[in-house]
């Protein structure tokens, strides 16, 4: 039932919704954690079952962002969405599966793996791969809360045939994120249909004063798409996936955004991993989660700690962010960043006084298997952002909507628009969907 | 030798600096702390304005060019104290740059955060993360010092002038701490870290000094200061500058200051130390010694200006200085220890009026000053007594019964009519003017 009737019509299936997630979490790990005792309240969203991504922080349930250091860590307080949400009603009914701090594009930089809920020899995308997987696999109403910072609900939306929407940067407060890179996370929605995303986005939006950085703005009014632009860089891929996307859209132009396409992906990860780097230093087995016997002084102690829980990947991140970011090569590689994305800001900015959004596949391929991802290298890997990692940057709201099928496996199409212009961004979804 | 100065000031705003945990209050360790000074995951930093309204007070007051636009960056290492292992800092673009106070170059004046406090038990280290978040500005002057000596009287001027700015509070003289350097002619640049109140600041200038005249400094080099022992020692020779690999913090937006904001703060600007001083000696005809110790300290310096309207400046000058400062003196207290309010000050008018006319003693001042100190007012003032008849009756009675020492004095033991006139104020209760019981003995002997 789609979350619009659930609502109208007052129902309440959070028992049910539970029941059904313990079973399919046997097989598909998209929990990291299910809360049994769940229960929703009146409001405008009464009832409504919400999981919610694991970095996202829920107070007196485990967040540990699917990572192992942070096991066992139930923050004091609720993270401004999640206190937004609940006013309103909603069930919280767990913590989805996740790469660890979002490092990723397949939800395999963790200990619990989700499967994509169409074949389980494939990804669901990532990093918000349980959040993906179980909205499309549930038979219930519901919607998650995830989190994007490169792509992460675009991605697992496109693998796993379910909307997925990020807003503008800073409409919504990041207050309670587990950060992973603060001047690019975000936190959006995902649900089978786009349009039940706007009945949860318009709660979690609007300004909070505990986040610095959360803006006071409102979103535009115009609605309005008089002209579509097809990024044409993007269409650069397996002529399925591009028939696919473009047999959704009637009148478009081919734009090109150059510099997103060459600089991208580089200056994505420059910024993320630097910012990354020093998110993750707090973690040192002292105050919450994994620790270990005192042994040795404080930087053996620490070391011990992060040596153990955190994976190879965060390891890799943490040293190619620090190194970014080091007195000799902070302007070759960090400020440089800092430039290049300011160029990406203004070609963003440039195709949007021409058009009303943006169009690009949300991925450059349908869901790998896993036998696919364990093959490749850690640069191809991300490459698997280059749809994704400019609106993100950019700051830009996106949606990934399903487009079709190539065999049993969805094709996303990524619908993005212009600063603040999230509801257009909706909108043109639902028409499309 | 040429001596440069980091000043650490704890700003004496209401809450942390980036969160609303209390800066005053229980100090049961890590009960003013929240998810943010914590560093707990997921929490973000808020800045704090009023803290940002002190550091801009501070940076007007010297003299320095405020930047328009700055921002707050990570400056990252690991240690247990650090909640985040980074501590919020201004890095590339500070508050304030290029000032001047008392003659000396201020480089560059910053806010951050203040780390938690690490306690040693033995073997054992607690951490009390009451401090992590407590709001700082580092005061950073140029090597424009020449002595010891001259950092210390600097440090002392900065601290009256930031009680003036009611930006800072002087608890105890150890909470300034700042970190030194030095270099002698033809020597290298010596730092001294975290050393923690003034006299040690001089302290270990002087012994750093000392043992660079010995043995020049060959290299760059950081070191620590055992207040036990009086002595520096090395930490680590400083080959390299140290990479803490600063990040922009991005939890928090570019600082940007406008014109009205810096007009408004101009404003809030009192009359400073020097200024005082000055008008003390041209308006109130004070000498430059009594207007430097009463302005050295704010509280005194407007009771001195309260009670300039009652009474003769110097009078008052002379009263704060002689009496009232050395009863606090006497009983370990301190002027921020005193609550006179309008009735106190009206009554020290009253009380120093009596004084000058000779209608109280020195005894009684004194009695007055202490009843002052504890309850803030004075009260009724019982006058000395100058009425002959009554004078007259204490004196026949104290040579009446001190008939030996009367003899002496008529030999010419002037001590003994010291005895006398002492006999007689204790008969009067020290109310008897003790001229002129003097003179009556006198006559009456
Ligand atoms: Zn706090």
């Amino acid at each position: 039932m789609n979350v619009n009737e659930y609502l109208s019509k007052g129902k309440n299936e959070v028992k049910e919704i539970i029941k059904e997630a313990r079973e399919i979490n046997k097989k598909y790990n998209y929990f990291n954690y299910i809360d049994e005792d769940a229960t929703g309240g009146k409001g405008k969203l009464s009832n409504l079952p919400v999981s919610v991504k694991d970095c996202i922080c829920v107070k007196d349930m485990e967040s540990r962002a699917g990572s192992l250091i942070l096991k066992g860590y139930k923050p004091v307080f609720d993270a401004t969405v999640i206190s937004r949400l609940r006013k309103e009603g909603v069930a919280i009914i767990g913590k989805t599966s996740q790469d660890e701090f979002g490092f990723g594009s397949f939800s395999t930089n963790t200990d619990n793996i989700p499967k994509n809920p169409i074949d389980v020899e494939r990804s669901t995308g990532g990093s918000s791969g349980g959040s993906g997987g179980f909205t499309a696999i549930t038979k219930y109403t519901h919607v998650s809360i995830a989190e994007s910072t490169g792509g992460s609900i675009a991605c697992p939306a496109g693998f796993c045939g379910v909307a997925g929407f990020t807003p503008t940067y800073g409409v919504v407060s990041r207050y309670g994120l587990i950060d992973y890179a603060n001047s690019l996370d975000k936190i959006g929605v995902m649900a089978k249909k786009v349009n039940e995303i706007k009945p949860v986005f318009d709660i979690i939006r609007g300004y909070d004063e505990k986040d610095s950085t959360s803006l006071k703005l409102d979103l535009n009014k115009d609605e309005k798409i008089k002209k579509i632009g097809v990024i044409k860089e993007t269409l650069n891929v397996d002529e399925k996936i591009k028939d696919a996307v473009l047999s959704k859209l009637k009148d478009y132009e081919e734009v090109s955004l150059p510099l997103v396409e060459k600089y991208g992906v580089t200056a994505y990860y420059i910024i993320a991993l630097s910012e990354a780097s020093t998110n993750l230093a707090k973690y040192s087995g002292l105050r919450y989660g994994e620790s270990l016997d005192l042994k040795g002084n404080y930087n053996e102690y620490f070391s011990d700690v992060r040596s153990k829980f955190f994976s190879t990947e965060s390891k890799r991140r943490i040293i190619l962010g620090t190194f970014a970011r080091m007195a000799g090569y902070r302007d070759a590689y960090y400020l440089k960043a800092m430039k290049v994305r300011n160029l990406i800001i203004q070609e963003y900015k440039k195709a949007f006084k021409k058009y009303d959004v943006l169009i690009s596949p949300t991925m450059p391929i349908i869901a790998p298997k896993f036998s696919e991802i364990s093959k490749l290298t850690p640069l191809e890997n991300y490459m698997m952002d280059i749809m994704t990692v400019g609106p993100n940057l950019a700051g830009l709201p996106h949606l990934s909507v399903n487009a079709g099928f190539i065999g049993k496996m969805p094709v996303g199409l990524m619908v993005i628009g212009n600063h603040l212009d999230d509801n257009k961004v909706l909108k043109f979804g639902e028409k499309i969907e | 030798m040429k001596i440069g100065l980091e000043i650490h000031v704890e700003l004496n705003s209401k809450s942390k600096i980036f969160c609303s945990c209390a800066t005053q209050g229980s100090n049961v360790p890590n009960t003013r702390t929240c998810e943010i000074c914590l560093g707990m995951p997921g929490s973000k930093p808020s800045f704090n304005r009023e803290v940002l309204h002190k550091a801009l007070k501070v940076a007007l007051a010297l003299g320095c060019k405020i930047n328009k636009e700055s921002f707050f960056s990570r400056k990252n290492y690991f240690y247990p104290d650090m909640t985040k292992n980074f501590q919020i800092t201004q890095y590339e673009l500070p508050l304030a740059e290029n000032g001047k106070f008392e003659g000396i170059n201020i480089r560059r004046i910053h806010m951050e955060e203040d780390p938690g406090a690490l306690i040693h038990f033995g073997s054992i280290t607690l951490i009390d993360y009451n401090r992590s978040g407590m709001p700082l500005i580092e005061i950073v002057t140029e090597p424009d010092f020449k002595t010891p000596k001259e950092a210390r009287t600097f440090l002392n001027k900065l601290i009256t002038l930031l009680e003036y700015l009611n930006v800072y509070v002087r608890e105890e003289e150890t909470t300034l701490k700042a970190d030194a350097n030095i270099s002698l002619e033809g020597g290298e640049r010596v730092e001294i870290k975290n050393v923690t109140g003034l006299r040690e600041i001089e302290r270990c200038l002087e012994y750093e000094a000392k043992r660079q005249e010995i043995e020049l400094a060959t290299f760059k080099e950081t070191r620590g200061w055992d207040a036990e022992k009086g002595v520096t020692y090395s930490l680590r020779k400083k080959e390299s500058e140290n990479d803490y690999g600063y990040l922009t913090e991005c939890d928090l937006p570019m600082l940007e200051l406008s014109d009205t904001l810096l007009n408004e703060i101009k404003k809030e600007i009192p009359e400073l130390p020097n200024q005082k001083i000055k008008n003390f000696i041209d308006k109130y005809k004070l000498n430059k010694d009594d207007a430097e110790v009463i302005a050295s300290d704010l509280k005194l310096a407007e009771l001195f200006e309260q009670i300039s309207h009652k009474i003769d400046a110097k009078i008052a000058a002379n009263y704060l200085r002689r009496d009232l400062l050395g009863q606090l003196e006497y009983n370990k207290l301190q002027v921020k220890d005193l609550k006179i309010g309008e009735h106190g000050v009206k009554d020290i008018g009253v009380m120093l009026n009596l004084y000058q006319k000779n209608k109280i003693n020195n005894n009684i001042l004194k009695t007055l000053t202490i009843r002052l100190i504890k309850e803030g007012k004075i009260g009724e003032i019982k006058e000395q007594v100058s009425d002959d008849s009554q004078l007259k009756k204490w004196c026949k009675e104290a040579i009446e019964n001190n008939k030996s020492v009367v003899e002496d004095y008529k030999k010419g033991n002037e001590n003994s009519l010291n005895f006398l006139v002492g006999y007689v104020m204790k008969l009067s209760n020290k109310s008897a003017n003790p001229q002129k019981v003097r003179e009556i003995l006198k006559e009456m002997i």
